[in-house]
């Protein structure tokens, strides 16, 4: 009974709503209305990256285990400074792969 | 169910040739498919005002152009749509508050009986505007609209709790005035 209600409630909304309106010529005013489209500048976010890069560099650059590391890495030893090496840029993929998995989600 | 599917991936690539193209016939493809559910919506929400509910259609429709990179595809960019124009009702109600004539939020518990049936479409249009403001509005979003409970808690920035709520207490109201109606239709006609 109260379902049935429900419907006949829901029917009476539904027939007093008009529905969709006729276009008209709106959508032309509101296009002629069109402000011209501000393109996001990139610059600045290219910018960061950049210096961000670099300020991370200069700082990783006086630490004595990125050179061993590297060192070690390049000749094919695997020594602790060489696996945190690794394990740092292993870290760094997987979060870059994260965000972009994200991303592609979101579009 | 697939045809929503459908639908939005039709809007995620025109929003995407705007964003990507700047084409702005893609907009207008846009406004086309939707210009008429959301000159409906503002249209009741404004209790038939149609001129200021296409300003604010256009006011809206231009917003959505400004802010299209902000649209994420979380929502149905319906959704997304009705939600940018019921907050530009809700900019133009602070300006200009419109004589909306409902009732107070909790002041009416029951609509009051009718007194002579004499058009149930009609009685009913008058039953509603008895409604107060936000059950008016759930019950357009909920079911004039065809939205569900939790795009209409996004469209109007409510909790779905509230949404929920308010269409219960709003289809409760209306039931009961519904029952007074035939019971008065019935004695009059068999007076």
């Amino acid at each position: 009974m109260s379902h049935q209600h429900d419907d006949e409630i829901e029917a009476l909304l539904r027939k007093q709503f008009d529905g969709s309106v006729a276009n008209e010529g709106f959508s032309e005013r509101v296009m002629q209305r069109l402000p011209p489209r501000r393109r996001r500048m990139a610059w600045p976010m290219w910018t960061g990256v950049v210096a961000g890069t670099g300020a991370c560099w200069l700082s990783l650059l006086s630490t004595q285990l990125l050179h061993v590391g590297w060192r070690d890495w390049m000749g094919g030893e695997l020594s602790p400074p060489a696996i945190t090496l690794l394990l740092v840029i292993a870290g760094m993929s997987l979060l870059a792969s994260c965000w972009g998995v994200t991303e592609a989600d979101d579009r | 169910m697939a045809d929503s599917a459908a639908e939005a991936r039709i809007d995620q690539s025109l929003v995407a040739r705007v964003l990507l193209g700047n084409d702005r016939r893609a907009f207008e493809q846009l406004v086309r498919r939707y210009q008429g559910m959301v000159r409906a919506q503002l249209r009741r929400l404004l209790h038939g005002d149609e001129a200021a509910a296409d300003d604010l259609a256009q006011e809206a429709f231009l917003l959505a152009w400004r802010k299209l990179d902000q649209f994420r595809g979380e929502a149905k960019f319906s959704t997304w749509l009705y939600r940018i124009a019921y907050s530009c009702f809700l900019q133009a109600c602070r300006k200009r508050p419109w004589s909306v004539g409902d009732a107070d939020e909790e002041e009416v518990e029951q609509l009051p009986e009718p007194s002579h049936a004499v058009n149930l479409q009609l009685d009913f249009e008058r039953a509603m505007r008895q409604l107060s403001a936000a059950e008016q509005t759930v019950l357009l979003h909920c079911v004039q609209l065809g939205l569900s409970h939790e795009e209409a808690a996004f469209v109007l920035a409510m909790p779905l709790g509230t949404v929920k709520t308010h269409a219960t207490r709003g289809k409760a109201k209306l039931k009961a005035w519904l029952a007074v109606w035939n019971e008065t239709a019935t004695e009059e006609r068999t007076s």
